[in-house]
Protein backbone atom coordinates (compact mmCIF):
# COMPACT_ATOMS: atom_id res chain seq x y z
CA UNK A 1 0.00 0.00 0.00
CA UNK A 2 1.09 3.92 -0.48
CA UNK A 3 2.41 5.40 2.33
CA UNK A 4 0.19 8.59 2.04
CA UNK A 5 -1.51 11.50 4.37
CA UNK A 6 -3.98 9.32 5.66
CA UNK A 7 -1.82 6.32 6.37
CA UNK A 8 0.47 8.80 8.81
CA UNK A 9 -2.79 9.29 10.22
CA UNK A 10 -3.40 6.22 11.52
CA UNK A 11 0.65 5.47 12.40
CA UNK A 12 -0.30 8.38 15.07
CA UNK A 13 -3.53 7.30 16.16
CA UNK A 14 -1.01 3.81 16.59
CA UNK A 15 1.33 5.69 18.80
CA UNK A 16 -1.25 7.67 20.87
CA UNK A 17 -3.13 4.30 21.89
CA UNK A 18 0.38 2.70 22.80
CA UNK A 19 1.31 5.77 24.36
CA UNK A 20 -2.31 5.58 26.36
CA UNK A 21 -1.97 2.01 27.30
CA UNK A 22 1.64 2.56 28.36
CA UNK A 23 0.20 5.47 30.95
CA UNK A 24 -2.53 4.09 31.80
CA UNK A 25 -0.72 0.54 33.28
CA UNK A 26 0.60 3.20 35.93
CA UNK A 27 -2.92 4.09 37.43
CA UNK A 28 -3.60 0.31 38.11
CA UNK A 29 -3.29 -0.78 41.38
CA UNK A 30 -0.93 -4.03 40.69
CA UNK A 31 0.30 -5.49 43.68
CA UNK A 32 1.57 -8.57 42.23
CA UNK A 33 2.68 -11.74 44.26
CA UNK A 34 2.61 -10.05 47.30
CA UNK A 35 -0.93 -8.92 47.14
CA UNK A 36 -1.60 -12.48 46.52
CA UNK A 37 -0.45 -12.88 49.94
CA UNK A 38 -2.42 -9.59 50.95
CA UNK A 39 1.31 -8.45 52.20
CA UNK A 40 0.50 -5.02 49.32
CA UNK A 41 -1.69 -2.91 48.00
CA UNK A 42 -3.43 -3.69 44.98
CA UNK A 43 -5.06 -6.71 42.70
CA UNK A 44 -2.67 -9.45 43.84
CA UNK A 45 -1.45 -10.24 39.94
CA UNK A 46 0.76 -8.83 37.42
CA UNK A 47 0.38 -6.20 35.55
CA UNK A 48 0.30 -7.79 32.14
CA UNK A 49 -2.52 -9.68 33.48
CA UNK A 50 -4.80 -7.01 34.74
CA UNK A 51 -3.69 -4.62 31.62
CA UNK A 52 -4.73 -7.44 29.12
CA UNK A 53 -7.69 -8.49 31.14
CA UNK A 54 -9.55 -5.24 31.23
CA UNK A 55 -7.90 -4.04 27.72
CA UNK A 56 -9.39 -7.06 25.75
CA UNK A 57 -12.53 -6.66 27.04
CA UNK A 58 -12.49 -2.68 25.94
CA UNK A 59 -11.33 -4.37 22.87
CA UNK A 60 -14.37 -6.83 22.99
CA UNK A 61 -16.84 -3.50 23.54
CA UNK A 62 -15.12 -1.50 20.70
CA UNK A 63 -15.43 -3.97 17.93
CA UNK A 64 -18.80 -4.90 19.03
CA UNK A 65 -19.47 -0.74 18.57
CA UNK A 66 -17.54 -0.62 15.35
CA UNK A 67 -19.47 -3.33 13.73
CA UNK A 68 -22.48 -0.54 14.20
CA UNK A 69 -21.07 2.77 13.64
CA UNK A 70 -17.35 4.05 12.31
CA UNK A 71 -17.52 7.14 14.87
CA UNK A 72 -14.27 7.16 16.10
CA UNK A 73 -15.41 9.40 19.48
CA UNK A 74 -18.09 6.14 20.12
CA UNK A 75 -15.93 3.28 19.33
CA UNK A 76 -13.06 5.06 22.14
CA UNK A 77 -15.62 5.72 24.81
CA UNK A 78 -17.22 2.15 24.08
CA UNK A 79 -13.89 0.67 24.53
CA UNK A 80 -12.85 2.82 27.78
CA UNK A 81 -15.96 1.98 29.26
CA UNK A 82 -15.66 -1.61 28.65
CA UNK A 83 -12.40 -1.69 29.95
CA UNK A 84 -13.45 0.41 32.78
CA UNK A 85 -16.18 -2.10 34.02
CA UNK A 86 -13.50 -5.04 33.91
CA UNK A 87 -11.28 -3.44 35.98
CA UNK A 88 -13.83 -2.25 38.65
CA UNK A 89 -14.48 -5.69 38.64
CA UNK A 90 -11.70 -7.26 39.30
CA UNK A 91 -10.83 -4.93 41.81
CA UNK A 92 -14.46 -4.88 43.96
CA UNK A 93 -14.05 -8.88 43.53
CA UNK A 94 -10.70 -8.59 44.53
CA UNK A 95 -11.16 -6.80 47.49
CA UNK A 96 -14.32 -9.18 48.79
CA UNK A 97 -10.94 -11.80 48.51
CA UNK A 98 -9.55 -9.52 51.04
CA UNK A 99 -11.95 -8.02 53.36
CA UNK A 100 -14.25 -10.96 53.54
CA UNK A 101 -11.54 -14.18 52.47
CA UNK A 102 -8.30 -12.89 54.28
CA UNK A 103 -10.04 -10.38 56.73
CA UNK A 104 -7.83 -7.37 56.24
CA UNK A 105 -9.01 -3.79 55.57
CA UNK A 106 -8.16 -2.00 52.49
CA UNK A 107 -5.65 0.42 53.15
CA UNK A 108 -2.47 2.08 51.37
CA UNK A 109 1.01 1.41 52.72
CA UNK A 110 2.44 4.58 50.69
CA UNK A 111 0.08 7.44 51.90
CA UNK A 112 -0.72 8.51 55.40
CA UNK A 113 -4.42 9.88 54.51
CA UNK A 114 -6.18 8.76 51.54
CA UNK A 115 -5.99 11.44 49.33
CA UNK A 116 -9.86 11.23 47.97
CA UNK A 117 -11.36 10.13 51.72
CA UNK A 118 -8.68 11.85 53.76
CA UNK A 119 -8.84 8.64 55.96
CA UNK A 120 -5.83 7.77 58.29
CA UNK A 121 -4.25 4.73 56.94
CA UNK A 122 -1.52 3.15 58.99
CA UNK A 123 -3.35 2.28 61.88
CA UNK A 124 -5.28 -0.07 59.27
CA UNK A 125 -1.95 -1.32 57.90
CA UNK A 126 -0.89 -4.99 59.69
CA UNK A 127 2.65 -4.94 60.73
CA UNK A 128 4.74 -6.36 58.57
CA UNK A 129 3.28 -5.27 55.55
CA UNK A 130 3.04 -2.65 52.88
CA UNK A 131 -0.79 -2.11 52.81
CA UNK A 132 -3.44 -4.36 51.60
CA UNK A 133 -6.75 -4.43 49.57
CA UNK A 134 -7.78 -1.95 46.87
CA UNK A 135 -8.36 1.51 49.36
CA UNK A 136 -10.43 4.40 47.51
CA UNK A 137 -7.75 5.71 45.89
CA UNK A 138 -6.57 3.10 44.09
CA UNK A 139 -10.04 2.20 43.09
CA UNK A 140 -10.36 5.52 41.57
CA UNK A 141 -6.87 5.29 39.84
CA UNK A 142 -7.31 2.16 38.49
CA UNK A 143 -10.86 3.48 36.96
CA UNK A 144 -8.87 5.91 35.37
CA UNK A 145 -5.99 3.58 34.38
CA UNK A 146 -8.99 1.40 32.81
CA UNK A 147 -10.36 4.00 30.71
CA UNK A 148 -6.83 5.15 29.24
CA UNK A 149 -6.06 1.70 28.62
CA UNK A 150 -9.37 0.54 26.98
CA UNK A 151 -9.23 4.16 25.50
CA UNK A 152 -5.83 3.20 24.06
CA UNK A 153 -6.61 -0.63 22.64
CA UNK A 154 -9.24 0.53 20.76
CA UNK A 155 -7.68 3.79 19.11
CA UNK A 156 -5.04 1.13 17.70
CA UNK A 157 -7.98 -1.06 16.95
CA UNK A 158 -9.92 1.36 14.92
CA UNK A 159 -6.13 2.55 12.95
CA UNK A 160 -6.00 -0.58 12.09
CA UNK A 161 -9.38 -1.57 10.65
CA UNK A 162 -9.07 1.61 8.88
CA UNK A 163 -6.45 0.07 7.29
CA UNK A 164 -6.41 -3.23 6.37
CA UNK A 165 -10.72 -3.92 7.12
CA UNK A 166 -10.12 -7.46 8.99
CA UNK A 167 -11.02 -7.43 12.59
CA UNK A 168 -9.30 -10.48 13.24
CA UNK A 169 -5.71 -9.41 12.29
CA UNK A 170 -6.94 -5.47 13.95
CA UNK A 171 -7.84 -7.43 16.93
CA UNK A 172 -4.80 -9.58 17.40
CA UNK A 173 -2.35 -6.62 16.47
CA UNK A 174 -4.58 -4.37 18.75
CA UNK A 175 -3.14 -7.14 21.55
CA UNK A 176 0.03 -6.93 20.10
CA UNK A 177 0.65 -3.72 20.59
CA UNK A 178 -1.24 -3.41 23.43
CA UNK A 179 0.97 -6.06 25.40
CA UNK A 180 3.99 -4.57 23.98
CA UNK A 181 3.49 -1.29 25.60
CA UNK A 182 1.88 -2.82 28.67
CA UNK A 183 5.01 -4.70 29.67
CA UNK A 184 7.32 -1.93 28.77
CA UNK A 185 5.19 0.19 31.04
CA UNK A 186 5.40 -2.69 33.38
CA UNK A 187 9.04 -2.78 33.49
CA UNK A 188 9.15 0.87 34.50
CA UNK A 189 6.90 0.69 37.61
CA UNK A 190 8.74 -2.84 38.63
CA UNK A 191 5.81 -4.70 38.66
CA UNK A 192 3.76 -3.16 41.18
CA UNK A 193 2.34 0.34 41.93
CA UNK A 194 -0.94 1.56 43.94
CA UNK A 195 -2.05 4.16 41.70
CA UNK A 196 -1.66 8.07 40.93
CA UNK A 197 -0.70 8.47 44.73
CA UNK A 198 2.36 6.04 44.76
CA UNK A 199 5.52 7.88 44.23
CA UNK A 200 6.63 5.29 41.34
CA UNK A 201 3.77 7.26 39.47
CA UNK A 202 6.67 9.75 38.83
CA UNK A 203 8.62 7.58 36.57
CA UNK A 204 5.84 8.11 34.05
CA UNK A 205 7.99 10.11 31.61
CA UNK A 206 10.44 7.38 31.05
CA UNK A 207 7.43 5.03 30.26
CA UNK A 208 6.40 7.69 28.04
CA UNK A 209 9.38 8.09 25.90
CA UNK A 210 9.65 4.34 26.06
CA UNK A 211 6.04 3.79 24.93
CA UNK A 212 6.24 6.56 22.39
CA UNK A 213 9.45 5.14 20.32
CA UNK A 214 8.44 1.74 20.64
CA UNK A 215 4.45 2.28 19.49
CA UNK A 216 6.25 4.55 16.69
CA UNK A 217 7.81 1.88 15.01
CA UNK A 218 5.51 -1.08 15.16
CA UNK A 219 2.85 1.35 14.39
CA UNK A 220 4.98 2.12 11.29
CA UNK A 221 5.38 -2.04 10.44
CA UNK A 222 1.67 -2.12 11.50
CA UNK A 223 -0.27 0.20 8.86
CA UNK A 224 2.17 -1.50 6.08
CA UNK A 225 0.40 -4.62 6.52
CA UNK A 226 -2.67 -5.72 4.20
CA UNK A 227 -5.78 -7.25 5.00
CA UNK A 228 -5.56 -10.27 2.57
CA UNK A 229 -8.59 -11.28 0.98
CA UNK B 1 10.40 -10.18 42.75
CA UNK B 2 13.93 -8.50 42.59
CA UNK B 3 15.62 -11.37 43.78
CA UNK B 4 17.68 -13.03 41.29
CA UNK B 5 15.52 -16.30 40.22
CA UNK B 6 18.44 -18.12 37.94
CA UNK B 7 20.23 -20.47 38.84
CA UNK B 8 22.78 -23.63 37.48
CA UNK B 9 25.44 -22.69 34.88
CA UNK B 10 24.48 -22.63 31.16
CA UNK B 11 26.10 -26.13 29.62
CA UNK B 12 24.68 -25.50 26.23
CA UNK B 13 25.65 -22.21 24.69
CA UNK B 14 23.20 -19.80 23.95
CA UNK B 15 24.99 -19.52 20.36
CA UNK B 16 24.58 -22.97 19.65
CA UNK B 17 20.83 -22.84 21.20
CA UNK B 18 20.09 -19.60 18.74
CA UNK B 19 21.48 -21.83 15.47
CA UNK B 20 18.94 -24.85 16.58
CA UNK B 21 16.30 -22.12 17.19
CA UNK B 22 16.55 -20.21 13.77
CA UNK B 23 17.84 -23.02 11.95
CA UNK B 24 15.68 -25.58 12.94
CA UNK B 25 12.61 -23.46 13.24
CA UNK B 26 13.24 -21.73 9.37
CA UNK B 27 14.05 -25.29 8.20
CA UNK B 28 10.96 -27.11 9.52
CA UNK B 29 8.84 -24.05 8.57
CA UNK B 30 10.15 -24.21 5.04
CA UNK B 31 10.48 -27.88 4.57
CA UNK B 32 6.79 -28.31 5.48
CA UNK B 33 5.86 -25.29 3.26
CA UNK B 34 7.88 -27.08 0.30
CA UNK B 35 6.69 -30.20 0.26
CA UNK B 36 3.56 -29.47 0.85
CA UNK B 37 3.20 -27.83 -2.36
CA UNK B 38 5.36 -29.58 -4.08
CA UNK B 39 3.27 -32.87 -3.69
CA UNK B 40 0.39 -31.27 -3.62
CA UNK B 41 -0.50 -32.75 0.00
CA UNK B 42 -1.09 -31.64 3.65
CA UNK B 43 0.77 -34.25 5.15
CA UNK B 44 4.44 -32.61 5.53
CA UNK B 45 3.27 -29.85 7.93
CA UNK B 46 3.92 -31.38 10.91
CA UNK B 47 7.04 -30.32 9.86
CA UNK B 48 6.76 -27.13 10.24
CA UNK B 49 5.30 -27.85 14.27
CA UNK B 50 8.75 -29.52 14.83
CA UNK B 51 10.36 -26.26 13.57
CA UNK B 52 8.24 -24.35 16.45
CA UNK B 53 9.58 -27.01 19.21
CA UNK B 54 13.29 -25.87 17.91
CA UNK B 55 12.33 -21.81 18.16
CA UNK B 56 10.56 -22.07 21.58
CA UNK B 57 13.74 -23.88 23.02
CA UNK B 58 15.44 -20.82 21.95
CA UNK B 59 12.51 -18.45 23.50
CA UNK B 60 13.04 -20.37 26.99
CA UNK B 61 16.08 -20.38 27.03
CA UNK B 62 16.22 -16.47 26.34
CA UNK B 63 13.50 -15.86 28.98
CA UNK B 64 15.71 -18.10 31.09
CA UNK B 65 18.49 -15.52 30.54
CA UNK B 66 16.71 -12.17 31.43
CA UNK B 67 14.66 -13.55 34.26
CA UNK B 68 17.69 -14.37 36.24
CA UNK B 69 18.11 -11.00 36.82
CA UNK B 70 14.87 -10.50 38.49
CA UNK B 71 12.90 -8.25 36.06
CA UNK B 72 10.34 -7.65 38.74
CA UNK B 73 7.05 -8.37 36.46
CA UNK B 74 7.02 -11.95 36.91
CA UNK B 75 8.45 -14.33 34.20
CA UNK B 76 4.77 -14.05 31.88
CA UNK B 77 4.84 -10.78 30.94
CA UNK B 78 8.15 -11.19 29.04
CA UNK B 79 6.40 -14.21 27.35
CA UNK B 80 3.56 -12.23 26.33
CA UNK B 81 5.51 -9.17 25.27
CA UNK B 82 7.70 -11.81 22.73
CA UNK B 83 4.54 -13.14 20.99
CA UNK B 84 3.62 -9.40 20.70
CA UNK B 85 6.28 -8.11 18.63
CA UNK B 86 6.60 -11.70 17.04
CA UNK B 87 3.03 -11.32 15.88
CA UNK B 88 3.42 -7.82 14.46
CA UNK B 89 6.73 -9.47 12.68
CA UNK B 90 5.64 -12.73 11.18
CA UNK B 91 2.34 -11.13 9.88
CA UNK B 92 4.51 -8.35 8.38
CA UNK B 93 6.85 -10.66 6.87
CA UNK B 94 4.13 -12.88 5.74
CA UNK B 95 1.89 -10.53 4.20
CA UNK B 96 4.90 -8.35 2.37
CA UNK B 97 7.31 -11.60 1.47
CA UNK B 98 5.32 -14.23 -0.58
CA UNK B 99 7.61 -17.01 0.20
CA UNK B 100 10.34 -15.31 1.38
CA UNK B 101 8.01 -14.07 4.06
CA UNK B 102 9.64 -16.21 7.43
CA UNK B 103 13.16 -14.91 6.78
CA UNK B 104 11.67 -10.98 5.93
CA UNK B 105 9.58 -11.69 9.72
CA UNK B 106 12.53 -13.14 11.20
CA UNK B 107 14.35 -10.27 10.60
CA UNK B 108 12.09 -7.74 11.60
CA UNK B 109 11.38 -9.25 14.96
CA UNK B 110 14.96 -9.22 15.83
CA UNK B 111 14.65 -5.70 15.11
CA UNK B 112 12.04 -4.55 16.85
CA UNK B 113 13.17 -7.03 20.09
CA UNK B 114 16.64 -5.38 19.62
CA UNK B 115 14.82 -2.03 20.22
CA UNK B 116 12.56 -2.63 22.65
CA UNK B 117 15.62 -4.11 24.52
CA UNK B 118 17.21 -0.58 23.82
CA UNK B 119 14.11 1.37 25.13
CA UNK B 120 14.40 -1.04 28.39
CA UNK B 121 17.42 -0.45 29.25
CA UNK B 122 18.20 3.22 27.70
CA UNK B 123 15.42 5.48 29.06
CA UNK B 124 13.86 2.95 31.49
CA UNK B 125 17.16 2.21 33.27
CA UNK B 126 16.73 -1.55 33.31
CA UNK B 127 19.80 -2.36 33.36
CA UNK B 128 20.29 -5.64 32.73
CA UNK B 129 23.38 -6.21 30.05
CA UNK B 130 21.53 -8.50 27.99
CA UNK B 131 18.55 -7.06 27.58
CA UNK B 132 18.51 -6.14 23.73
CA UNK B 133 20.22 -9.37 22.86
CA UNK B 134 17.41 -11.29 24.85
CA UNK B 135 14.53 -9.81 23.76
CA UNK B 136 15.73 -9.73 20.39
CA UNK B 137 15.90 -13.53 21.04
CA UNK B 138 12.39 -13.37 22.16
CA UNK B 139 10.79 -11.50 19.29
CA UNK B 140 12.81 -13.98 16.86
CA UNK B 141 11.43 -17.18 19.02
CA UNK B 142 7.94 -15.42 18.97
CA UNK B 143 7.66 -14.85 15.38
CA UNK B 144 9.25 -18.36 14.41
CA UNK B 145 6.50 -19.72 16.61
CA UNK B 146 3.63 -17.79 15.10
CA UNK B 147 4.69 -18.85 11.49
CA UNK B 148 5.52 -22.51 12.39
CA UNK B 149 2.28 -22.67 13.66
CA UNK B 150 0.08 -20.99 11.22
CA UNK B 151 1.45 -22.90 8.59
CA UNK B 152 0.98 -25.77 10.43
CA UNK B 153 -2.64 -24.91 10.75
CA UNK B 154 -3.46 -23.97 6.78
CA UNK B 155 -0.64 -26.32 5.16
CA UNK B 156 1.19 -23.92 2.99
CA UNK B 157 3.53 -20.38 3.62
CA UNK B 158 0.96 -18.09 1.88
CA UNK B 159 -0.68 -15.16 3.26
CA UNK B 160 -3.80 -15.44 1.46
CA UNK B 161 -4.57 -18.73 2.88
CA UNK B 162 -3.07 -18.54 6.32
CA UNK B 163 -5.62 -15.19 6.59
CA UNK B 164 -8.48 -17.21 5.60
CA UNK B 165 -7.53 -20.47 7.71
CA UNK B 166 -5.77 -18.97 10.19
CA UNK B 167 -6.58 -15.17 11.63
CA UNK B 168 -10.80 -15.22 10.27
CA UNK B 169 -11.30 -18.63 11.76
CA UNK B 170 -10.27 -17.13 15.37
CA UNK B 171 -7.31 -20.12 15.80
CA UNK B 172 -4.88 -16.69 15.74
CA UNK B 173 -6.15 -16.34 19.76
CA UNK B 174 -5.11 -20.12 20.51
CA UNK B 175 -1.85 -20.24 18.61
CA UNK B 176 -1.07 -16.78 20.61
CA UNK B 177 -1.76 -17.87 23.86
CA UNK B 178 -0.51 -21.89 23.04
CA UNK B 179 3.11 -20.38 22.18
CA UNK B 180 3.65 -17.62 24.32
CA UNK B 181 2.80 -20.61 27.17
CA UNK B 182 5.04 -23.14 25.98
CA UNK B 183 7.37 -19.77 25.40
CA UNK B 184 7.57 -18.58 28.91
CA UNK B 185 5.96 -21.96 31.20
CA UNK B 186 9.38 -23.63 31.41
CA UNK B 187 11.29 -21.30 33.47
CA UNK B 188 8.43 -19.76 35.40
CA UNK B 189 7.87 -23.75 36.56
CA UNK B 190 11.37 -24.12 37.19
CA UNK B 191 12.79 -21.25 38.43
CA UNK B 192 14.82 -21.00 41.52
CA UNK B 193 18.19 -21.30 43.22
CA UNK B 194 18.22 -25.10 42.13
CA UNK B 195 17.08 -24.74 38.12
CA UNK B 196 19.51 -26.70 36.11
CA UNK B 197 19.34 -25.23 32.02
CA UNK B 198 18.79 -28.69 31.14
CA UNK B 199 15.75 -29.56 32.99
CA UNK B 200 14.12 -26.15 31.50
CA UNK B 201 15.13 -26.76 28.39
CA UNK B 202 13.62 -30.14 27.90
CA UNK B 203 10.52 -28.96 29.79
CA UNK B 204 10.83 -26.35 27.09
CA UNK B 205 10.80 -29.40 24.28
CA UNK B 206 7.18 -30.89 26.18
CA UNK B 207 5.35 -27.59 26.26
CA UNK B 208 6.20 -26.88 22.56
CA UNK B 209 4.77 -30.07 21.85
CA UNK B 210 1.63 -29.20 23.93
CA UNK B 211 1.70 -25.74 21.76
CA UNK B 212 2.35 -27.98 18.59
CA UNK B 213 -0.97 -30.64 19.61
CA UNK B 214 -3.15 -27.21 19.85
CA UNK B 215 -2.23 -26.10 16.32
CA UNK B 216 -2.89 -29.25 15.05
CA UNK B 217 -6.33 -29.72 16.43
CA UNK B 218 -6.85 -26.69 15.30
CA UNK B 219 -5.58 -27.65 11.82
CA UNK B 220 -8.10 -31.19 11.52
CA UNK B 221 -10.47 -28.36 10.63
CA UNK B 222 -8.64 -27.34 7.41
CA UNK B 223 -6.74 -30.10 6.63
CA UNK B 224 -8.32 -32.91 7.48
CA UNK B 225 -6.11 -35.93 8.20
CA UNK B 226 -3.10 -34.44 7.86
CA UNK B 227 -3.89 -32.69 11.21
CA UNK B 228 -4.51 -35.80 12.98
CA UNK B 229 -1.10 -37.12 11.79
CA UNK B 230 0.55 -33.48 13.46
CA UNK B 231 -1.44 -34.24 16.24
CA UNK B 232 0.02 -37.50 16.78
CA UNK B 233 3.40 -36.63 16.13
CA UNK B 234 3.21 -34.13 18.86
CA UNK B 235 1.53 -36.71 21.31
CA UNK B 236 4.42 -38.72 20.31
CA UNK B 237 6.95 -35.94 21.13
CA UNK B 238 5.23 -34.79 24.21
CA UNK B 239 5.27 -38.06 25.97
CA UNK B 240 8.73 -38.36 25.58
CA UNK B 241 9.72 -35.51 26.27
CA UNK B 242 7.91 -35.36 29.32
CA UNK B 243 9.15 -38.67 30.40
CA UNK B 244 12.77 -37.12 29.87
CA UNK B 245 11.73 -33.85 31.69
CA UNK B 246 10.30 -36.13 34.80
CA UNK B 247 13.75 -37.86 34.61
CA UNK B 248 15.46 -35.29 34.86
CA UNK B 249 13.14 -33.45 37.99
CA UNK B 250 13.80 -37.26 40.07
CA UNK B 251 18.34 -36.50 39.16
CA UNK B 252 17.58 -32.61 40.83
CA UNK B 253 15.25 -33.60 43.51
CA UNK B 254 16.14 -34.45 47.17
CA UNK B 255 13.97 -37.40 46.98
CA UNK B 256 10.44 -37.95 45.52
CA UNK B 257 8.34 -39.73 47.47
CA UNK B 258 4.29 -40.29 47.86
CA UNK B 259 2.97 -38.98 50.97
CA UNK B 260 -0.47 -39.43 50.32
CA UNK B 261 -3.55 -37.98 51.83
CA UNK B 262 -4.05 -35.82 55.03
CA UNK B 263 -5.16 -38.30 58.18
CA UNK B 264 -8.49 -38.33 58.94
CA UNK B 265 -9.64 -35.93 61.50
CA UNK B 266 -6.22 -33.94 61.34
CA UNK B 267 -7.64 -31.31 59.22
Amino acid sequence: MTFDASTALYVIEIVIGGLLVGVGVHFVPVGGAPAAMAQATGVGTGTVQLAAGSGLTGLLSAGLMMSVTDNILLIVISGAVGAMIMIDATMVVGNWSYIYGVGVPPASGKVDYDPITKEPQPPYVSPGTVGHGVPTVSYVSGTIGGFLGGAGGSLIYYALMNINHNPGLSGMFAIGIFVVNAVLASYNIQGTIEGFHDPKFKRVPAAFQACLAASLVIGIIAVLISGGA
Amino acid sequence: MSVAAGGGESKLDKKKLMMYGIGGGLVGIYLAGILNSALDTNYFSFLAGLGVIAAIVMGAEAVRMVCAYGIGTGVPSIGLMAMGMGLVAAMFGLSIGGIAGPIIGLVVAVAIGYFAGAMANKIIKMNIPVMEETLAMLAAAGAITLIGLSVLVAGRIDYELIMSSVINTGYIGVLFIAGSLAILHPFNANLGPDETQDRTLVHSISTGALAMIAGGIASILIIGSAGVLTVLIAAVVWLYAFRWYFQLVKRDSAGVVGTGLLPKGEM
